[in-house]
């Protein structure tokens, strides 16, 4: 019978570390693709995946269940993403990193043949506008286009109101349109 | 605001499925018969389209154990006091609550060296300074001191000093100006 996540937590608690693993391996695939979203680097991405469960790990016993383990391991990694991209940003060389990064996922997303986006010109166009938008505005793309979240749990996983949600969803759909124009 | 700027802000939500029933109908039959809202619905789908196509194609996925053993290591890792410090000061100190607590520090700390004015005894801050404002007008014109006085000086800190008959005359200032 699988635990469910309130159990795994509690017995992490009480010093199980395979109840932890159990949970690691539970979410680490989509934790992983939320922050690279957010990073654009898959070395970066995985880097930080990985310090997200040691951070969770150590906080664990401070988790209170008021939120959902979800919730609560998407906000940790979400806040150290949006601390990396601002790293990025003051480090240029960090920056052309993540470009090569975003370059080659290119290259290989071009030979995808489940890939719903063939056209390579808007590809590129679109990366760059994500790219170009504030780590709050892109979290928000992020949680909604890859994990489908609603706009309640992308507010408690952000610590914003859905109002903050919709107005920076909306924002940012704005800015991705006007730059996609020609694309559309 | 127009009906149909009203929509195309509501789109974005009926297609996220966050508008109730209530709310979602008059979105629909709106964009059904208005040309320039099934554009804007159609561009938003295709936005979202292409998003997904980025986001989730570029994800290839990762192998458990690999992964898994670099999050073991960390946890048995011996880490120094300074790393946890670390952590601890950039989970404390979050930029939000440094825009509201350094401003507040400087009220503190203004309001404490400013004690001293209204209880006397306390002397806080070191030495005991009082502070007074002088204001004379005799023949050369209207000044204004700030004077600061402690047990053995008395320092000037600011003066301002104007010609007589400058605001009377309402003459240009420019020309004799306030003194520092």
């Amino acid at each position: 019978m699988q635990l469910s996540d309130r159990e795994l937590v509690q017995r992490c608690q009480a010093g199980e570390m395979n109840a932890f693993q159990d949970l690691v391996s539970r979410y680490h695939q989509k934790v992983y693709m939320v922050i690279l979203g957010l990073l654009r680097n898959r070395e970066d991405a995985l880097d930080v995946a990985q310090e997200t469960f040691f951070r969770a790990y150590r906080k664990i016993n401070s988790f209170q269940g008021d939120s959902s383990f979800y919730t609560w391991i998407y906000r940790i990694a979400v806040n150290m993403s949006i601390d990396a991209q601002r790293r990025q940003k003051r480090n240029p060389l960090d920056f052309r990193a993540s470009m090569d990064g975003v370059l080659e996922a290119q290259h290989e997303v071009a030979k995808d043949p489940f890939g719903d986006v063939h056209d390579k010109e808007l590809r590129e166009k679109l990366v760059q506008a994500i790219n170009g938008l504030t780590p709050e505005h892109k979290a928000v793309i992020v949680l909604r286009t890859i994990e489908g979240r609603s706009y309640k749990d992308i507010g408690e996983i952000l610590g914003c109101s859905e109002g903050t949600v919709m107005s920076r969803l909306h924002y940012a759909r704005k800015k991705l349109q006007g730059k996609l124009k020609a694309f559309l | 605001m127009t009906n149909c700027e009203n929509i195309r802000d509501s789109i974005g939500r009926w297609l996220d499925g966050e508008l109730s029933a209530g709310e979602s109908e008059p979105v629909r039959a709106h964009v059904a018969a208005c040309p320039e809202c099934g554009e804007a619905r159609r561009q938003l789908e295709s936005l979202q389209r292409a998003l997904r196509g980025v986001l989730l194609t570029e994800a290839t996925p990762i192998e458990f154990m690999p992964f898994w053993r670099e999050v073991q290591r960390r946890i048995n890792q011996k880490r120094a006091w300074y790393e946890d410090f670390l952590d601890w000061a950039r989970e404390v100190f979050t930029a939000p609550r440094i825009a509201w607590g350094v401003p507040a520090v400087i009220v503190l700390l203004l309001a404490a060296v400013s004690l001293d004015s209204y209880f006397p005894g306390t002397r806080f801050g070191g030495s005991r300074n009082s502070f007074a404002s002088v204001e004379s007008i005799d023949a050369h014109g209207r000044s204004v001191a700030l004077l600061r006085e402690n047990e053995s000086k008395t320092t000037v800190i600011w003066l301002y000093q104007n010609e007589e008959g400058e605001n009377e005359t309402g003459e240009d200032s420019s020309k004799s100006g306030p003194t520092f």
